[in-house]
C-alpha cells in the first residue's frame, strides 16, 4: 500500500526561476493496483515519480510505503521498496558494463553487497531462464557488453532486470516512449505480463491517453502539480479518449490543447 | 641498452604499474579525473621512509603509507561527494596541501634511507645481482596487488563501483550508495599510488617532496597505452592491460635516453612523456579512421 499525503515540491525556491511542480499530491494506491499517469508536458509526472523514487525530495507531505514513512529516504535507501524503469533506455542500464554484470547488479538492488563475488552459477541459470522469456535471444549473450544492444533490447532486458528482486512498487517513466512503435508495442506488452504474472503494484507514466486506459486498473491524470481526475473500476470501463478529455474539462473547468497530449 | 638500465626501466614500471592501477580506479572505473596522486606519490614516500629512518619495520611503514594515500583520496572525494567541490578542483586542493605536508612530515625537503633496513634488505642478502632484487621483489608485490584488485573488481561491492563510474543514478535506483563508494574507491586509488610511492623511495634510497610532479601523467600514460595496444574487453584484461603500458612505457623512454643517435638526454623525459601520451591518444583514433575509411 502507497500512501502520499499532501505532497509539494518546489524548484529553485526562491528565484526567478521558481516552479511549484507539485502542489499537495493525495494518492493511496492498494497492493497490486497497477495505476497509469497521464498529464501534458509540465504537469509533474516526472517530479512525481522521481519523488517517489526517491531522486526528489518533497519539501512538506508524506509519502508511505506499507505503513513506513520513506519521505526523507535517498534513492539507494529506497531501493528495497521501489524498482524503477527509465524512459531513456540508456539511462535504466549500464552500457560499459556486460548484460550479465547488468543483471547481477540488479539482483542485489536494495540488499547489502559484500565481497563475495557478483557472478555465480547459480545467476547466471537464473539471467538466462529470466531472459530467455523475452525471446530475443538475448540468454545466448550474456557476456555482451549492453551497448551492443538496441534501445528496445535494452529497454526489454531493463524490466526483468527490475523485478529480480520483489518490490513494493514499480515506477515506470515513459518507458516506452523512446521506442519505435513495434518495439513499443512489444515492450509494453511484455511489462503487461509480468506485472500480472507477478501481481505487481505498478505506476507507468505514460503521454498516450489511449496506452493509459488500454492497460492498467486506474487511470490518473496530472494537471499544474495536482490530481485532475483519477478512474478506476465501472466508471474506467468502456471510457474512451475524448471522454477522458470531457471529464478533464468538466473537473478542471477549462479545455484541453490538443497538441499538449497524444490523443490516439 | 645494458641490463642494468633494462632491468632499471622493468623496476620502474613495475612501479608505476601501481600508479597505474590507481589512475585507473579513479579516471575509467569512478570516471573521476583526480590529480590526487601527484600528491599522494610522495606522500607515501614520506610517510614510510620517515617512519623507516625513526625504526619502524619496513613493511609496516609501506602499510602506514598506503594508509595515508587512502586517507587523501578519501579527503579529496569527500570534498566532491560532500561539499559538492567539482572533482578535478578538490583533487588539486588535496594536491597543493599535501605539498605542505609532506614537508611537514618529513620535517626537511627530502629523507635518505641509506643503510636504513628496507623491504629490500633481506633479499640484498641472497646471492641475486644487485640489479635484480627490485624487478624479482615488485613483481611479486604488483602481481598479488593485480589478483586482489580483479578480484574486488568482479565482487558485489566492486561491480556496485563500476556502475557509480559508468551510471550513477541507475546505480542509486538499484540502491548502490553512490557517495560512499566514490570515497571508497578514491581512497583506494590514492592507497595504491601511496604504496607505489613508498616502494619508490626504498629503491631509490630517498624520499623528496618534489618527487610527485606528473606522477599523473604517467599514470595516465600506462591506462592509454595500454589501452591502445591490448584488450580491454574483461575487467583482469584492462587492469593488465594497464600494467603492460606502464611497463612498455618505462622500456619506451629507457631506449629513448639509451639511443645516443636521438641525442635525448635525461632533462628531455617529460617532454618524451607528453609526446609519448599524445601518441598513445591520437593512435587508436587513426586506426579506426583508416579502417572506417577502407570500408567506405
Amino acid at each position: 500500500m502507497i500512501e502520499v499525503k499532501a505532497l509539494h515540491v518546489t524548484f529553485g525556491a526562491g528565484t526567478p526561476l521558481e516552479n511549484h511542480a507539485l502542489r499537495g499530491i493525495n494518492l493511496q494506491i492498494p497492493e497490486g493496483q497497477f495505476v497509469t499517469v497521464i498529464g501534458s508536458n509540465g504537469a509533474g509526472k516526472s517530479t512525481f515519480l522521481n519523488s517517489l523514487a526517491g531522486e526528489v525530495i518533497a519539501d512538506t507531505g508524506s509519502i508511505a510505503i506499507d505503513n513506513q514513512d520513506v519521505t526523507r529516504w535517498p534513492t539507494n535507501k529506497r531501493s528495497s521498496l521501489v524498482a524503477r524503469v527509465f524512459q531513456d533506455p540508456l539511462a535504466g542500464t549500464c552500457e560499459s558494463l556486460s548484460i550479465e554484470e547488468n543483471m547481477a547488479l540488479a539482483l542485489k538492488r536494495g540488499q547489502r553487497r559484500g565481497l563475495s563475488r557478483s557472478m555465480k552459477k547459480e545467476y547466471k541459470e537464473l539471467f538466462q531462464e529470466r531472459l530467455s522469456r523475452l525471446g530475443l535471444g538475448l540468454e545466448k549473450r550474456l557476456g555482451d557488453r549492453m551497448g551492443l544492444l538496441s534501445g528496445g533490447q535494452r529497454q526489454a532486458v531493463s524490466l526483468p532486470m527490475a523485478t529480480l528482486q520483489p518490490m513494493k512498487i514499480l515506477l515506470l517513466d515513459e518507458h516506452t516512449a523512446a521506442l519505435d512503435p513495434k518495439t513499443a508495442a512489444f515492450v509494453l506488452e511484455l511489462t503487461r505480463d509480468i506485472i500480472a504474472e507477478q501481481q505487481l503494484t505498478a505506476l507507468m507514466v505514460t503521454h498516450s491517453m489511449r496506452q493509459a486506459l488500454d492497460v492498467g486498473d486506474r487511470t490518473l491524470m496530472l494537471h499544474e502539480g495536482n490530481i485532475a481526475f483519477d478512474v478506476q473500476g465501472d466508471e474506467r470501463e468502456g471510457l474512451d479518449v475524448p471522454d477522458l478529455l470531457a471529464l478533464f474539462s468538466r473537473n478542471k473547468g477549462e479545455e484541453l490543447s490538443d497538441d499538449s497530449l497524444l490523443l490516439g | 641498452m645494458s641490463a642494468i638500465a633494462f632491468f632499471g626501466a622493468i623496476e620502474s614500471g613495475l612501479l608505476f604499474g601501481l600508479v597505474a592501477f590507481g589512475v585507473f580506479i579513479a579516471f575509467r572505473v569512478l570516471d573521476f579525473p583526480d590529480l590526487t596522486v601527484d600528491g599522494s606519490f610522495p606522500l607515501g614516500a614520506a610517510v614510510a621512509a620517515t617512519l623507516i629512518v625513526s625504526g619502524w619495520n619496513p613493511w609496516v611503514a609501506t602499510a602506514m603509507a598506503m594508509v595515508a594515500g587512502c586517507m587523501a583520496g578519501a579527503l579529496t572525494a569527500w570534498l566532491n561527494v560532500r561539499l559538492q567541490i567539482m572533482n578535478l578542483l578538490a583533487s588539486i586542493l588535496t594536491m597543493i596541501a599535501l605539498y605542505s605536508i609532506n614537508l611537514r612530515i618529513m620535517g626537511k625537503p627530502n629523507v635518505a634511507l641509506l643503510g636504513d633496513e628496507t623491504v629490500l634488505t633481506p633479499w640484498e642478502e641472497l646471492d641475486i645481482a644487485f640489479y635484480l632484487i627490485s624487478p624479482i621483489l615488485l613483481t611479486f608485490v604488483v602481481l598479488a596487488v593485480y589478483f586482489l584488485l580483479v578480484r574486488f573488481m568482479t565482487s558485489e561491492t566492486g561491480l556496485a563501483m563500476r556502475a557509480t563510474g559508468v551510471n550513477a543514478k541507475m546505480a542509486r535506483a538499484n540502491g548502490v550508495h553512490t557517495g560512499r563508494l566514490t570515497i571508497m574507491g578514491v581512497a583506494l586509488a590514492n592507497g595504491l599510488v601511496g604504496l607505489s610511492g613508498a616502494l619508490f623511495a626504498q629503491t631509490q634510497g630517498t624520499a623528496d617532496v618534489t618527487m610527485g610532479v606528473g606522477t599523473i601523467v604517467v599514470g595516465l600514460a600506462a591506462v592509454i597505452g595500454g589501452e591502445a595496444i591490448m584488450s580491454t574487453r574483461t575487467i583482469a584484461r584492462w587492469l593488465f592491460a594497464c600494467l603492460i603500458g606502464a611497463i612498455l612505457y618505462r622500456l619506451a623512454i629507457a631506449v629513448a635516453l639509451n639511443t645516443d643517435a636521438l641525442g635525448l638526454q635525461a632533462q628531455d623525459l617529460n617532454l618524451i612523456t607528453a609526446v609519448l601520451v599524445t601518441l598513445a591518444i591520437v593512435m587508436p583514433r587513426m586506426k579506426k579512421l583508416k579502417r572506417s575509411g577502407g570500408a567506405a
